[in-house]
């Protein structure tokens, strides 16, 4: 952390349940190769203790901290202070947007992991089958006797759902994570059900191409490439399901 | 607007602020398609009039002349190439293919669209 | 004794309040959570994330490397769902190190850790990332874990039991029965700020580093001091395995893989107050240099995040280090003459799972409820769970 300390006004949104949502300006005085949630924790701490915002592990693993930083989807805990303003600025923090908000910046991610869970994500596989196919899968051996393994890259932070415009419009659309954990499982295991999965309108065919998802995913999950190159799939295995033999079809479904 | 999904908040589509290239590509999408539709609209009733006979055709051309109406013309042209330039880059896209060079597929796409727009802006308005 | 079905308030909703949630939700208690931020929003969450197979602490600390080791094998079958299990590296970089390999050994030995010394050309092929001039490496158990989906999958567990979890309602107070003991909180509900009461049979005090502040707020010490330290998250996962310097803990002698990311830990000082602990630039410039001794690339990648995590270190003559990094819980009748109220503090990650079932013993035993602890037996529920679809609002 540097010497020199920056005065930053901290414009953020406030809300009780059900109540009227308002704007409330801290000014601090603040560290600023310090992270956003840093300074959310600084507002809560010295500040207004009644400040309710979500967090836990403070190094992009957990996916809890995500908000809007002056109107930008931002994992706050990996986001300096100096990326997003200047000694004397002013930053706007407001919670994700597409999901229902509890109260200031607090969201509720309930029915996006219920949505997960559907699309049978796993959050540990072989290192290999984590990374995108279009990266060098870094090859290593494990003193586990099995292939080496890591949590993939998904942190289930819903940065992509907040920017996504389809999701903006219609709430059946499950949104790029959930298409993205799709297509990682389909990889794993070629099953009939995650093509049923995503081959609907409120799945791949609800995306209209902004991209943005891949724009502020805070993980490398590319999901942008991985509806597009989903699509390849469905559509692949819809082709060839007109020559499948009928009794094989019978026992895809 | 609320902060959750509804169809009433599709004004928010239009809204370029904290957006990345990706998203001007999606309004740029729409507005042209919005254009060119209502283009059609006016093409299909301006044809109406004619079927009325020569003396409608001769003011039609008359009206046709006016600058402003060149300037509307242009405006559909560019709508057209740009809306069908970026709707391959979105076709290709949604194949499979180019997906992580989907901004610079943009970029030239639309360089190329600014060069045919400029192309007959300069046809429209440099001859008579 | 307990005939009806007994209720227990759970305060701290960390790795210990969840875990203990879950055990006493499946011995048939009515538990109900009350935690004043997110889950695992205090230590729990910031946790460096190492599934210990206790190898660092068998010489030093033996009975909390053998509590390491018998839970890191139990987590690793019922929470594979969160775990990246590749095993690790004891590795020695000099004169110093190979001296302390003789204790180290018998110490794993003696604790029943498996440990098996592992050829240096071999584990130089296997982390080719790894300082080239190491002298000697042993091979362990560890593992690398998410610390939120843990705790949400022993949340989701509890849930499933019936446990109610009350997130972001702070207690501000305990409420007394007639006889001076403890039969129930008071809290905030702080998403409305609304205040709301909560009874119960028995109160469990699980706030780890902030224990000693809640059990003052009914003017009963309990001896903990939050002891942070550091944890440097950089942008590339240059080791599968976790790499851990062999010598007596110290500082930064632990690199983990996550993800897309290598995490290298930590540091130890003691403060007064956990609610807020700023990021020091002079321990970030430490963590590099002890980062950068066991994997050298790590000097040009760059840093990802930083944070502090504060141990929950039970209170006593020595500090620091050398304090013991086993768990305590505490009868308040038996310490302090106030029945309904039991405090459990200290721990590591790795040992929830075992604080929860002392600590639920321990209730059941208060109670006379006779109920055994199955939580080691069952897979944990998917964490995602943990958000059952009747609850989530539209």
């Amino acid at each position: 952390m540097t010497e020199q300390l920056w005065q930053v006004h901290f414009k953020v949104r406030r809300q009780r349940t059900g109540g009227k949502p308002y704007v409330q300006t801290f000014t601090l005085e603040v560290d600023p190769e310090e992270y956003i949630l840093d300074a959310v924790e600084r507002i809560w701490a010295f500040h207004d203790r009644t400040l309710t915002y979500r967090h836990a592990c403070h190094h992009s693993t957990c996916g809890a901290c995500g908000m809007r930083v002056n109107g930008r989807e931002k994992l706050t805990c990996i986001t300096t202070i100096r990326s997003v303003t200047q000694n004397g600025g002013t930053v706007r923090i407001d919670p994700l947007r597409n999901f229902p908000v509890v109260s200031d910046l607090v969201v509720d991610m309930g029915h996006f992991f219920l949505r997960m869970d559907k699309s049978g994500f796993n959050s540990v596989a072989p290192v290999a089958a984590a990374c995108l196919p279009y990266e060098q899968p870094q090859s290593a051996e494990s003193s586990t006797g099995r292939k080496p393994e890591r949590l993939v890259d998904c942190i289930e932070c819903g940065l992509c759902i907040s920017v996504c415009p389809a999701a903006n419009t219609d709430k059946e659309y499950v949104g790029p994570a959930v298409l993205a954990s799709l297509h990682l499982m389909y990889s794993q295991n070629p099953s009939q059900e995650f093509i049923n999965q995503a081959d609907d309108h409120t799945g791949l065919w609800r995306c209209h191409s902004a991209y943005e998802c891949t724009e502020v995913c805070p993980s490398g999950v590319d999901p942008a490439w991985r509806i597009m190159d989903m699509r390849k799939k469905v559509m692949s295995d819809r082709i060839k399901s007109i020559f499948r033999p009928r009794s094989q079809e019978k026992k895809n479904v | 607007m609320s902060n959750q999904p509804q169809s009433a908040n599709w004004p928010r589509w239009f809204d370029p602020r904290s957006r990345s290239l990706g998203t001007f590509g999606f309004i740029l999408n729409r507005v042209t398609a919005l254009g060119l539709t209502l283009y059609l609209l006016m093409h299909l009733i301006a044809l109406g009039q004619l079927a009325k006979g020569a003396d409608a055709y001769d003011g039609f051309i008359a009206l046709v002349k006016n600058p402003l109406f060149k300037l509307g013309e242009l405006l559909v042209i560019a709508a057209g190439v740009i809306h069908g330039l970026n709707g391959i880059r979105i076709a290709l896209n949604s194949f499979g293919v180019g997906v992580r060079y989907q901004k610079s597929t943009f970029i030239v796409l639309m360089a190329v669209a600014v060069l045919v727009i400029a192309f007959f802006a300069f046809k429209m308005f440099s001859e008579g | 004794m307990k005939t009806t079905q007994p209720s227990a308030i759970v305060i701290g909703a960390g790795f210990t309040g969840c875990a203990l949630a879950y055990d006493l939700a499946q011995r048939g208690f009515l538990v109900t959570v009350v935690e004043r931020g997110e889950l695992a929003s205090g230590t729990s969450g910031r946790t460096h994330g190492l599934l210990h197979s206790g190898a660092r602490y068998c010489v030093t600390d033996a009975d909390a490397a053998i509590e390491c080791i018998q839970e890191n094998m139990i987590l690793r079958r019922i929470a594979k769902q969160c775990i990246e299990y590749n095993g690790g590296y004891f590795v020695a970089l000099d004169d110093a190190d190979l001296g302390y390999v003789p204790a180290f050994f018998q110490g794993a030995q003696n604790c029943g850790i498996p440990v098996e010394e592992i050829d240096v050309q071999r584990a130089l092929e296997a982390e080719p990332a790894l300082n080239p001039k190491i002298l000697v490496a042993y091979q362990v158990p560890d593992a690398a874990f998410d610390p939120l989906r843990l705790a949400m999958a022993f949340a989701a567990s509890a849930r499933q039991q019936g446990a109610e979890f009350k997130t972001f309602h702070d207690v501000v107070g305990f409420l007394r029965d007639g006889n001076g003991n403890i039969c129930g909180v008071s809290a905030v509900n702080r998403h409305a700020g609304q205040p709301v009461d909560f009874h119960a049979d028995i109160t469990i005090n699980a706030t780890g580093a902030w224990a000693g502040k809640v059990a003052e707020l009914t003017g009963i010490p309990v001896p903990v001091r939050p002891t942070p330290g550091v944890m440097v998250a950089y942008e590339k996962r240059v080791t599968q395995r976790v790499i851990n310097r062999l010598c007596e803990p110290d500082d930064g002698d632990i690199l983990l893989p996550q993800r897309r990311m290598a995490v290298i830990g930590t540091t130890s000082f003691e403060v007064e107050d956990a609610d807020y602990i700023p990021v020091y630039t002079d321990q970030i410039k430490e963590m590099h240099k002890r980062a950068a001794l066991l994997v050298p690339e790590l000097e040009n990648i760059k840093m990802r995040g930083a944070y502090m995590s504060a141990r929950p270190l039970i209170g006593g003559m020595m500090s620091g280090r050398s304090l013991s990094r086993t768990f305590k819980c505490y009868d308040h009748r038996t310490d302090d003459g106030v029945d309904g109220l039991v405090t459990v503090t200290g721990g590591k990650a790795t040992t929830c799972r075992a604080m929860a079932e002392k600590t639920a013993d321990l209730v059941c035993q208060k109670l006379g409820w006779q109920r055994t602890c199955e939580t080691a037996q069952h897979t944990l529920a998917d964490y995602h769970l943990y958000y059952q679809a009747a609850e989530v609002t539209a």
